[in-house]
């Protein structure tokens, strides 16, 4: 091989490294496609009865999706999918949309119920697990900015005791929240 | 696990500092007559954080201003306790930075910024509590459950071992304590139903030399105590415990009982002593039977073996998570026969402190509750019952000080009236694991309390109060001072002796970490963080603010 060909065969290996790199980062798992139907691209979901996946937590997707396959939580939609699903692509799925970029949230709120709500999550101690902004960690799903219509849902599910897939926190978090505090609460939430 | 590895836990940046860090056995045994360094997060094996020094004193703290501030990258809660050997302190911040800075100067060498695990599961914030330092070596418990040996020159890893499963809820954020060759760390967890523990690891190499379990696998149901240490009924059903038990398999497994803070170390006679947290879940007690020992329990174990040498339960059966957190001081008091004995006491969620026989285990007394106390031990419902204290106490992890003199302890205390909600729990594999919860009531003012305790009488001897809960910790000084800030922002001197307010400085996040103090070139400086509070959400900051007399 000649020096010149070295070179180039270098250049040509470096690039293709390059092109390698380039794809991992911006790897998009192929079921994806499935989620977005619903959830939108990169999780950016703009229809208010389908959480913003974009930001979650990644540990929070999985375990999630893990409930869903498993039966301890359950959904039309959702259960089904999760079945399909093995455990590496509940873990790149959540790792993908763990990093994507969150919304800006359109929904108007009200302000004076967005103040209630405020002191009503002070009150539960909400930011002990959701943390400060509600930004999540970990399993502690993040809040801030998701659809109104999806934290009323949630909210009242786990009240009346439809969704229980939380060792008993959020059930009994919610067993004494009234109707008016899940709207106040979800008026501030979204605004975050 | 125990395997060593240095590869993947991140790189130091920055210089290394300009001289050789060696810190001598000799010099942390005489850690407490230290008035130059500050060598263990609560100063000294017997954790008094006493901090002999006097050039700062009641007469001239007024005059104390800031000397330097100190910013870190991490906006985000610090509860760390500064290290300081010879001019170099070490501080950690939230998510396991730590930083090598010059403590005169503030100038910054190195700083060294974990590579976290791909999974992490903590309560209550990402925090951490500092560093141990021992030779030329630092070492740090990490929030995906690692403990790090770094070279305290150059904050380069040296070594790393898995401690615990970071998927099954297992974290660290306290400061490990290093002695004699070994490092010392426990766990937290007792959110997530994990099996708790204190290990031994050779501070060589990282080798694992013991582990003593919190939850022994026979026995944990007790006696089927009635009362608390203070003689209060639990309420409990005892009968209905019984049949449980006879039908529980091993949930000794998921029975909780983390340990949060350094434990305190008696060289004379060998021995660790540390206080064990709440029982998994929380506040959902029908499936796990009996007093649920060691969970809120002091324990003492060999130093050498891990071996048990004796334990004293505070609550048994704990079912709304007032338990035992702020770390174990070894000091004197005087014993009911009327001589002074050597005791560890303990500052519990309770809002009392018990003073225990160092050598027995056998309580001397408890304090008069240092916060209103209402409606205990009333059980928990679905709809919330309402107690005082609140659970976040009485006294959280904040570590207490002790003025020897005076045999005055200092507390600092929450106010947090709230309601205990239980929700039937089955254990969910490494996802939170409260059993239901505990609420705020609105309506009733929340506030903190400073408290002196005399340990011989167990009366208040004085008392601060303030607007916001107290969380963070107390420093004392031989300056008859004693140190302690709040989540608006203040930190404040007091007068040891009477409690009077001597001079105070708006940080501009909430001071909730303890302080300490040290000397550099003669001069006596008083340094403590303002990063603000995780788990009462009090304003963040990322500064370490530094004080001396002008």
């Amino acid at each position: 091989m000649t020096f010149s060909c070295r070179v180039l065969a270098g250049l040509l290996m470096a690039s293709a490294g390059l092109a390698v790199q380039a794809q991992t980062a911006d790897a998009v798992p192929p079921k994806v496609a499935v989620c977005a139907a619903c959830h939108g691209p990169q999780g950016k979901s703009t229809q208010p009865a389908y959480p913003i996946l974009a930001g979650q937590t990644s540990r929070y997707m999985y375990l999630e999706l893990r409930d869903f396959q498993e039966g301890r939580r359950a959904n039309d939609l959702m259960s089904p999918i999760a079945v399909g699903l093995t455990r590496d692509e509940m873990h790149e799925l959540s790792d993908y949309f763990a990093k994507q970029r969150p919304p800006v949230q359109s929904f108007a709120t009200d302000p004076a119920k967005a103040r209630l709500g405020k002191l009503k999550a002070d009150e539960t101690l909400c930011t002990m697990c959701h943390l400060g902004g509600f930004a999540g960690q970990n399993e502690i799903p993040r809040v801030a900015g998701q659809h109104y219509d999806y934290i009323v849902k949630q909210l009242s599910d786990f009240k009346a005791r439809k969704r229980t897939n939380d060792a008993g926190n959020m059930t009994s978090v919610a067993n004494t929240l009234s109707a008016q505090d899940i709207e106040n609460l979800a008026n501030y939430l979204v605004g975050l | 696990m125990g395997q060593a590895e240095v590869s993947d836990q991140g790189a130091a940046t920055g210089a290394p500092v300009p001289k050789n860090v060696a810190v001598s056995q000799g010099q942390l045994d005489a850690a407490d007559k230290d008035g130059v360094n500050y060598l263990q997060s609560n100063m000294s094996y017997a954790q008094t954080r006493y901090y002999p020094a006097t050039q700062i004193d009641t007469s001239n703290v007024h005059k104390l201003r800031p000397a330097f501030q100190f910013q870190t990258e991490v906006l985000e809660s610090m509860e760390t306790s500064p290290i300081v050997v010879d001019g170099i302190m070490y501080i950690t911040t939230s998510y396991n930075h730590v930083y090598a800075l010059d403590a005169a100067t503030g100038k910054e060498y190195w700083h060294y910024k974990h590579k976290m695990g791909a999974v992490t599961t903590y309560c209550c914030g990402p925090n951490n509590r500092g560093v141990a330092v021992m030779g030329d070596r630092l070492y740090m418990g990490t929030l995906d459950a690692k403990l790090l040996a770094l070279d305290a020159k150059t904050g380069k890893v040296l070594w790393a071992v898995q401690v615990a499963d970071p998927e099954a809820g297992y974290s660290e954020t306290m400061a490990p304590v290093a002695v004699n060759g070994k490092v010392l760390i426990g766990t937290n967890g007792g959110e997530y139903g994990i099996r708790g523990f204190v290990k031994a690891y050779d501070a060589k190499d990282g080798k694992l030399l013991w582990t003593f379990n919190t939850i022994p696998e026979k026995g944990s149901e007790g006696v089927w105590a009635v009362n608390d240490a203070t003689n209060r009924n639990l309420h409990r059903d005892l009968a209905a415990e019984k049949a449980q038990l006879a039908k529980s398999g091993d949930f000794y497994k998921v029975l909780g009982g983390g340990v949060w803070m350094a434990p305190a170390i008696d060289r004379e006679t060998n021995t660790a002593f540390f206080v064990v947290g709440n029982p998994s879940p929380d506040l959902y007690g029908a499936e796990r039977p009996g007093d649920n020992l060691y969970t809120d329990s002091m324990v003492a174990v060999d130093l050498n073996t891990g071996a048990y040498k004796w334990h004293f339960q505070y609550v048994p059966h704990d079912v709304w998570d007032l338990d035992a957190v702020s770390p174990v001081v070894l000091t004197e008091a005087m014993g009911k026969d009327g001589r002074v004995h050597k005791v560890a006491i303990h500052g519990g969620k309770t809002g009392h402190i018990y003073v225990n026989d160092r050598v027995t285990g056998e309580l001397i007394r408890f304090s008069e509750a240092m916060i209103p106390q209402e409606n205990m031990w009333v059980l928990p419902t679905k709809d919330g019952a309402r107690m005082l204290p609140g659970a976040n106490g009485g006294v959280e992890w904040s570590p207490m000080a002790v003025n020897p003199v005076l045999h005055l302890a200092y507390a600092a205390n929450l106010h947090q009236p709230m309601t205990y909600h239980v929700e039937d729990a089955k254990y969910p594999g490494g996802k939170l694991w409260l059993g239901g919860a505990f609420k705020v009531i609105a309506s009733e003012k929340q506030w903190g309390r400073l408290a002196a305790v005399n340990l011989d009488t167990g009366k208040v001897a004085w008392k601060f109060d303030t607007e916001q809960p107290l969380i963070g910790g107390v420093l004392a000084t031989a300056g008859g001072l004693v140190f302690n800030g709040e989540g608006n922002g203040l930190f404040r001197a007091f007068d040891a002796r009477t409690g009077k307010m001597l001079w105070e400085y708006q940080c501009g996040a909430g001071v909730n970490a303890p302080a300490v103090s040290y000397m550099v070139g003669g001069k006596q400086y008083v340094a403590v963080a303002a990063g603000g509070n995780t788990q009462l959400d009090f304003k963040r900051g990322n500064s370490v603010i530094v004080f001396a007399l002008p």
